[in-house]
């Protein structure tokens, strides 16, 4: 289940009447053909769920649903039995209901509420085509009353909490719609919530669907599909595998071996490479809500920091890693000491003293999308291991076929643009950045963030690997799952204080139950010193 | 990693690599053979149609002397453009004034003030590495706007030249000073050479050394250089200070040349500049600002112009042809740019 959230289903079942049809739907891109004969039925009032693997073409179709593409001949799309034309008309798009709320919930955090959900909408009016401020307002207001929340339309997108900034875009796609009816499509729109928000989406997604709407949710996180939704259909390589599968009849393993087309070799956890010697050591660190923080990291050991969104594990993370600076403290790394109160004009100095840090935003932060996977990869190790003069071929060849390799990054090409990836090789490609320079402390944000299983899989085992070989590495993360497969002990925090220490064999629930304040008895309260 | 998980994942990544544009067949080759080379094509046909209209006028050495051994000033700062462009400073308008205030600095200083004309040069390429400091200071650490600054700066260098020279053509006495700029080797002047080999010096620092590398990120992405241990900032900075100093030593050599500046030209060199280096962008490296595309496309401007001025074209027609290249090169840059981000 998702970490300690509480997912109502949906009772639309036995509901016959289809929103969405979708009939023999193909789509190529010059030689490739990405979808192939697509079914797809979502009845009214029924929440179904949409997954696949990165590239299975899932965006395709969605794509398509959204007038963006247009499909092959022979494919037909209807909305409560009216055919579509292709590619679909934003006019005819708005007149079936049917609307998007995409990953990053496609909000202009510098506008008012109003403003954002009004956007595209604006009714100009009068001889000088002016906007009715008051009653664009109003409008707002309306939506939101039948979503029965009450936000400030006056405020500003970006000082909105998560939960609001997602009743903000549910607000913006279904103010078309009419009563009992309309399709929201949410594309990967969870991702964006943190846990805590997630269940109050679900509780609002519930409301829609009980009024009639219907919802098809697109989702890597096969739990939350598992949980919330009535049916779920699965692509694999652009054909449908399954069909509108009740997921009542599902377990997330089903899906993924649909997903892939084999038996995932699931994880299980492995012994412990910890040593005695320590790889780095964080003194009386404060940051954000963070204050006076020690902590060690052995040689070998996989320490995960987790808790609920901005409990100040992120903090940790980041100033450790050297992305921003802290108010106060130090870390030895290598045997050396870095102050992590030093003005951050580069991540330089630790990089030199063996810190490698993956960050939580990969294509922004991470990777440079227009430059080659070779490029990315050996970035960090330019000065170090180049002449002045020359930077030298040989070396970034060596490294980057060797992490090409050891992450079995695809398509195994170092001149590729790394824009060109799919999102699990370029989360590869940033991981190898790191791990080709063979640090001594490895700091990793949510580092199987939107990735499909089997990029999940090659991640986990060079981590695994990477700490086999003696690296200490730090998981900030509220992926649970990732934490118990992979940590030798978790530290929980809870605004700004480390509430629990969870060691020896951890479960998934164990970190959920202490990350959500539920007493669990594999949860340690820690001595008060260390806090 | 357990044989069915490789069998299944292998299985899916036949598919994922299959959905990837097609292996570079002849027809792929061919186009990427054009979009690297359509304006050296293009350069061709202008010479053969300029052949063919005026055959006793175009196709003569003193033709083909006025093509390159004309370009210095420009190739210089053309250069010293790209030197922030590069680093995604978006973009620094007071090069030619930069240029203009070190090449009146220059004569003022040995005419007005009767100093040597070396330690003049030496002073006018400080005065242009100044301006280059502050440009760096006021966008870099204080973080003002590039084009607001740079466009705030040249105004006022050029105002300052102006006053320098009083409005006035300021004309060197005759020395062996002008040999630094007019010296012929094979018929051209070796300031041809300064701008050939800075071309591929900066071609080759871009390409092959860490401070290209770094460069070339810083200006692909700030953020993602700052936490892969790019000190962003100081590249940044050192990028204002090299362009400046390129315009200061360009303004040297053209000086040198000319044996005179006058300072109101200074602005005139504004379209060309930018011409050249977005033209750049559609040659060699397609889609990328590189010093190479921008040396060729400086020298391929030069032939059209003079081309069109020798079939009796007035004045006028550097500008059309100047605007019009500008206007068609970023069109070429931005739909290349988006044709390689969506392969």
């Amino acid at each position: 289940m998702v970490a300690g959230v509480t997912i109502p289903r949906a009772d639309g079942r036995g509901m016959t009447q289809h929103r969405l049809e979708v009939a023999h739907l193909s789509k190529t891109f010059g030689s490739a053909r990405v979808l192939r004969d697509v079914h797809l039925s979502v009845p009214s009032g029924e929440l179904h769920g949409l997954v696949g693997q990165n590239g299975c073409g899932k965006s395709t179709l969605v794509k398509i649903l959204t007038g963006v593409y247009t499909p092959d001949p022979g494919g037909s799309i209807a909305v409560d039995g009216r055919r579509l034309r292709t590619p679909v008309p934003p006019a005819d798009q708005r007149e079936a209901g049917v609307s998007v709320v995409h990953q990053h919930l496609g909000l202009v955090d510098d506008r008012t509420v109003w403003e954002n959900v009004r956007l595209g909408h604006y009714r100009a009016r009068g001889p000088f085509r002016t906007i009715n401020r008051r009653a664009e307002q109003e409008a707002v207001a309306e939506v939101l009353a039948r979503l029965d929340r009450t936000v400030n339309v006056n405020q500003l997108a970006g000082t909105l909490s998560a939960e609001d900034r997602a009743t903000i875009a549910i607000a913006r796609a279904i103010q078309d719609h009419r009563p009992g009816g309309g399709l929201i499509i949410f594309d990967e729109s969870t991702r964006a919530l943190g846990k805590s928000a997630r269940s109050r989406f679900f509780e609002l997604v519930r409301s829609l669907i009980a009024s009639g709407a219907s919802v098809l949710l697109i989702s890597h996180q096969l739990e939350e599909i598992v949980e919330a939704t009535d049916r779920v259909t699965v692509l694999r390589d652009g054909e449908v595998v399954g069909a509108g599968l009740e997921t009542r009849d599902v377990d997330e393993a089903a899906l993924t071996r649909l997903m892939l087309g084999r038996h995932l070799v699931t994880h299980g956890r492995v012994d412990s490479h910890a040593r005695d010697q320590v790889a780095a050591s964080v003194r009386g660190l404060s940051a954000g809500q963070v204050t006076g923080l020690d902590l060690d990291v052995r040689c070998g050991e996989i320490v995960g920091l987790t808790g609920l969104m901005g409990s100040g594990f992120e903090d940790v993370a980041e100033t450790v890693g050297g992305a921003r600076r802290a108010d106060r403290g130090e870390l030895t790394v290598g045997g050396r000491k870095i102050s992590l109160r030093g003005r951050r004009a580069s991540t330089e100095e630790f990089i030199r003293a063996g810190v490698g840090y993956l960050p939580e935003r990969r294509l922004a932060e991470g990777l440079a999308e227009q430059m080659s996977v070779a490029e990315n990869l050996t970035l960090p190790r330019v000065r170090s291991r180049g002449r002045r003069l020359r930077t030298g071929r040989a070396w970034q060849a060596e490294e980057t076929a060797a992490m090409i390799a050891k992450l079995d990054i695809k398509p195994p090409d170092p001149s590729a643009p790394v824009g060109t990836l799919s999102g699990g090789n370029q989360q590869k490609v940033v991981l190898g950045k790191w791990l080709a320079g063979q640090p001594s402390l490895l700091v990793l944000r949510e580092p199987t963030q939107a990735v499909d299983v089997g990029a999940r899989h090659d991640i986990i085992n060079a981590i695994r690997e990477t700490a086999r070989a003696g690296c200490g590495v730090l998981i900030a993360s509220i992926d649970a799952a990732d934490l118990a497969v992979l940590c030798d002990r978790v530290l929980v925090f809870r605004d700004g204080t480390v509430t629990g220490e969870l060691t020896g064999d951890l479960g998934q629930d164990d970190i959920i139950h202490a990350t959500f304040g539920v007493p669990s008895d594999r949860s340690d309260q820690i001595p008060e010193e260390k806090r | 990693m357990s044989r069915p998980m490789d069998a299944a994942r292998q299985e899916h990544t036949d598919v994922t690599d299959a959905a990837q544009p097609a292996a570079p067949g002849r027809a792929a080759a061919i186009r990427h053979f054009g979009s690297r080379y359509a304006v050296l094509g293009v350069w061709a046909l202008l010479i053969v149609v300029y052949a063919i209209a005026k055959p006793g006028v175009f196709l003569t050495t003193s033709s083909f002397e006025s093509i390159f051994n004309g370009q210095y000033a420009l190739v210089f700062m053309a250069m010293a453009l790209l030197c922030t462009i590069i680093v995604g400073e978006f973009v620094d308008l007071s090069v030619p004034a930069v240029f203009g205030f070190a090449a009146t600095i220059l004569p003022v200083l040995v005419v007005n003030h009767h100093w040597g004309v070396w330690p003049a040069a030496v002073v006018a390429v400080a005065g242009a590495l100044a301006c280059g400091v502050v440009n760096g200071l006021l966008v870099v650490v204080a973080g003002v706007n590039t084009i607001v600054v740079t466009l705030g700066m040249g105004t006022l260098l050029t105002g300052i030249a102006l006053w320098m020279s009083n409005l006035n053509t300021i004309v060197l006495p005759p020395s062996g000073f002008s040999n630094i700029a007019i010296f012929p080797i094979g018929g051209l002047y070796v300031s041809f050479y300064y701008g050939a080999a800075l071309a591929l010096a900066f071609a080759y620092v871009l390409g092959f050394t860490p401070l290209g590398r770094h460069m070339r990120f810083v200006g692909a992405s700030r953020e993602v250089s700052r936490l892969s241990g790019v000190r962003v900032n100081r590249i940044r900075f050192g990028s204002f200070v090299a362009a400046s100093a390129l315009s200061g030593v360009g303004a040297v050599v053209t000086v040198a040349a000319l044996g005179s500046y006058n300072a109101t030209t200074s602005d005139s060199y504004l379209l060309p500049v930018f011409a050249s280096v977005f033209l750049g962008t559609a040659v060699i490296q397609p889609g990328q600002f590189n010093p190479i595309g921008t040396w060729i496309g400086i020298y391929f401007l030069a032939t059209g112009i003079s081309g069109l001025e020798d079939l009796g074209l007035q004045t006028w027609v550097s500008d059309v042809f100047y605007g019009g290249v500008l206007v068609i090169a970023v069109t070429i840059a931005t739909l290349l740019h988006r044709r390689s981000s969506s392969a």
